[in-house]
């Protein structure tokens, strides 16, 4: 792993910090109401379904589909001057409709993308403290 | 129908424009606010109201000085006001809504509205000092990824998307912009003049897969402003009013546009409230002047106004529909693509512009009733007007 140039760092906060942790011990935890078991991602304070305010993290499947991608060829920042073409996806988690995410689909060829394929997360440390959550194909 | 009381747009104007004027943020304002004031025939003393929207997102860098409402009611001497802001929500059209909102709550009667960008705010500055920024709130959910720009987000992955589910096809976002440059070249005042073809447009490379730079609107420092009055008023300027017919505003989600619907976003909101308060429909719609910040949001309100049904954009616009002559002329001054950003600003003044009868080569015969809408996504507004 080069950890020389970072990309852009969290900052977690008390709502998230356990995503974070969660990466780093290679487990994807989304946010989930404990009271009418609804997730809730980008982490909130509240279940915007039952307005529980008692939510906690839970580990989910580590599926997904593939929601939609583009092919970035331009780095705009020193970490992905040598990674460009990168592909930035959004990916659709199968434990709740509408249940998306922001990740990088790796170990795929970009002739092989295609909307709504099944993908899984695989954990990739891209700085000391920093493990990202990845998607690649399934069987990959 | 209509929403009452009514509201009309009776003075437009824009500042010198350019890549690089060298015009501060003041001064851009003080140039939109001279021109709009001359149109309208007006005169300080009849405004009573300003709303700004100066700021781009993040903190302006150095040097780079705002502009704000009281202080262009002070340098303009509009000052005491009944009603300021400095703008909220997407783009124009959250100014231009809260002003139209505040002259019918009768805050004021006359509301000059803004939007000034200082292209030093933008994407100039995006090579200088982003290295050392951290991911705060929401975004460090997206920055780690490399969703730096929201050319990613809101335009390239809401393309795929749209080409994947639809069969919308890249010939048909050039066909777009190759109508759009048509458009323009019979516009004295765009920027971007010369002949366009889809073979020149898919020669271009990719910026960030299926997006081109053709696709995206052009940076610029621009000053536009449009001046809105009562109905009781709107008669007594220089040219006919035009007024709003309706209006209609719409934020749902995350205010994030990489994990909401990319394809039914706000503006199938907004577009629903605007037909429900009015009898016209969009049959009745002469000319429509859709935000073209990016190409594949026009697509989007093309299908969320109903002027073609979800999907179908691409072909409506491969067609020749939106050229001018064809059923719907759309963004008929070229677009921010053309004429550079002014964040929904051109589309309002082009459709008061086409209601007037002053467009010249590019003019819509009879035009009455344009439609103009801004944004996307999580937020989105639109407006209908006619003619007196």
């Amino acid at each position: 792993m080069d950890t020389s140039v970072a990309p852009p760092l969290p900052v977690a906060n008390p709502l998230t910090e356990f995503f974070w942790e969660g990466t780093r011990a290679h487990k994807l935890l989304i946010l989930r109401c404990q009271s009418c078991g609804h997730f809730v991602h980008y982490p909130r304070p509240v279940c915007e379904r039952c307005l529980s305010e008692d939510l906690a993290p839970e580990e989910v499947s580590g599926n997904a589909t593939l929601y939609s991608y583009t092919i970035t060829m331009k780095p705009w920042h020193p970490f992905w001057v040598d990674k460009v073409p990168y592909v930035l996806a959004s990916v659709e988690l199968p434990e709740q409709p509408d249940l998306k995410m922001l990740t990088n689909i790796v170990e795929c060829e970009h002739d092989a993308l295609e909307i709504g394929m099944p993908v899984e997360v695989t954990f990739r440390q891209v700085a000391a403290e920093l493990t990202l959550p990845f998607f690649k194909p399934v069987g990959s | 129908m209509g929403q009452t009381p009514r509201v009309a747009a009776v003075g437009v104007g824009y500042s010198t424009t350019g890549r690089r004027t060298g015009l501060n943020s003041r001064e851009l304002a003080i140039q939109a606010a001279k021109a709009a004031m001359a149109d309208a025939g007006m005169t300080p003393k009849d405004i009573d109201g300003v709303a700004v929207l100066w700021a781009v997102s993040g903190p302006a860098p150095p040097g780079v000085e705002s502009v704000q409402a009281l202080d262009i009611a002070q340098m303009m001497g509009f000052a005491p006001v009944g009603w300021y802001s400095d703008g909220a929500g997407p783009a124009y059209i959250g100014t231009a809504l809260q002003a139209i909102a505040a002259i019918r709550a009768g805050f004021c009667h006359t509301c000059i509205t803004f939007r000034v960008i200082n292209q030093r705010l933008s994407s100039a500055d995006l090579e200088q000092g982003q290295d050392e920024t951290p991911a705060a709130g929401d975004s460090q959910f997206t920055m780690p990824f490399g969703q730096l720009l929201p050319l990613q987000a809101i335009a390239a992955m809401p393309m795929q998307r749209h080409m994947a589910v639809y069969g919308t096809t890249e010939e048909q976002f050039a066909h777009h912009a190759v109508t759009q440059r048509y458009h323009a070249s019979l516009n004295e005042d765009a920027i971007f003049r010369d002949p366009l073809t889809v073979d020149d447009f898919l020669a271009m490379p990719y910026i960030t897969s299926p997006l081109r730079i053709l696709d995206c609107d052009y940076p610029v420092d621009s000053g536009s402003a449009v001046i809105y009055t009562t109905e009781e008023r709107a008669r007594d300027f220089q040219h006919k009013p035009v007024f709003v017919e309706s209006a209609a505003y719409s934020g749902k989600g995350y205010m994030a546009f990489e994990i909401e619907d990319m394809l039914e976003s706000a503006p199938f909101h907004t577009a629903k409230q605007l037909w429900e308060r009015t009898d016209l429909e969009p049959k009745d719609v002469d000319c429509a002047q859709l935000y073209d910040g990016f190409s594949i949001i026009t697509f989007q309100w093309l299908e969320a106004l109903g002027f073609c049904a979800p999907g179908e954009a691409g072909p409506f616009i491969e067609a020749g529909n939106t050229r001018l002559g064809g059923k719907l002329p759309l963004n008929t001054d070229g677009g921010a693509c053309n004429v550079g950003r002014r964040h929904g600003t051109n589309f309002c003044i082009e459709s008061v512009r086409q209601i007037r009868g002053q467009c010249g080569a590019r003019q819509v015969p009879d035009a009455n009733t344009s439609v103009w809408a801004n944004a996307v996504g999580p937020f989105s507004g639109a407006v209908l007007m006619v003619g007196d």
